[in-house]
């Protein structure tokens, strides 16, 4: 990979990405909770969710908990292979680096 | 422009950061259920105590196995539903609470005769611990409960002896209801 990734290379999409990477892979994680694992504010979380969305790295569920409306969202396949190449892509930086001796 | 190893570094960070905030969050949202349930079978429990304790084994021994059963059920569930996590579910569960209970009974065995007060503030004393060491990989939340069971149980047991089973029964308890439902805010 000779650039970042566009879509994970972004201060918030990255967190949102590796909040769900580290969860089950179908596990769903709601909206609100997202929202304070990642510190971001509800209007800009849901902007950067429906990019994700559109490049097809999260999926979004919508539905009722009792009479309480819910959105939850999980990673996909496509967005965890994404996610992998991306942090394969800063590991390489760092190794290839060389190495110093004092 | 490509990364520089510097800013590679940082975005490497960033990400293992989220990653075990959320981790946390899924641990917490986890555990909950199960402090919420043994925080109710601790008022049930050191409460019938103190109403009658001639019957105390009895209804120890009713409590716990409701509570190991509720337990194995909650793990089949989480296992169902969310997958391969939820600390491996039920059978695991299972096999947590049977340690926990052997090693209080061979603890009690080795140490008889014990006082009432002595039955009553060692599992508090030691659910406390295991909450304080877990804590050491699944978050301070886990700590601060754990440190509070075994602070409280301590202040009861050397303070307030003549209520020592009510105070656990309403403030052990209760602290374990409190916490579970604290450990669903995140």
């Amino acid at each position: 990979m000779e650039q970042p990734d566009p879509i994970i290379h972004q201060p918030v999409r990255l967190r949102i990405m590796s909040a769900l990477k580290v969860l089950p892979t179908s596990e769903l994680i709601e909206f609100v909770r997202l929202k304070a694992i990642v510190a971001a504010t509800e209007g800009n979380l849901g902007a950067h969710i429906t990019t994700l969305e559109e490049a097809g790295y999260v999926a979004v569920e919508k539905d009722f908990a009792g009479k309480r409306p819910r959105t939850r969202i999980a990673l996909t396949n496509q967005g965890r292979r994404a996610f992998e190449n991306y942090v394969a892509y800063l590991r390489d930086i760092i190794d290839a680096q060389p190495t110093t001796f004092q | 422009m490509p990364l520089s190893p510097k800013e590679a570094a940082e975005t490497l960070t960033s990400v293992e950061q989220a990653a075990r905030r959320s981790a946390q969050a899924f641990g917490y949202r986890n555990a909950s259920p199960y402090l919420i349930l043994w925080g109710l079978i601790w008022v049930a429990g050191y409460a019938g105590t103190d109403l009658r304790p001639e019957y105390a084994n009895l209804i120890w021994a009713v409590l716990v196995v409701l509570g190991g059963t509720v337990s194995f059920f909650l793990g089949r569930h989480c296992e169902r539903t969310v997958g391969t996590a939820c600390y491996k579910g039920g059978w695991r569960m299972l096999g947590l609470f049977a340690l926990v209970f052997a090693f209080m009974a061979a603890t009690y065995s080795i140490m008889w005769p014990v006082h009432g007060l002595q039955f009553g503030a060692f599992p508090a004393l030691l659910v406390g611990a295991i909450y304080c060491g877990m804590g050491l990989w699944l978050g301070l939340r886990f700590v601060v409960t754990g440190a509070l069971v075994m602070g409280l149980t301590l202040v009861g047991f050397f303070f307030l002896r003549e209520h020592f089973m009510l105070w656990m029964a309403f403030v052990g308890g209760g602290g374990l209801i409190l916490a579970g439902v604290w450990f669903r805010t995140v």
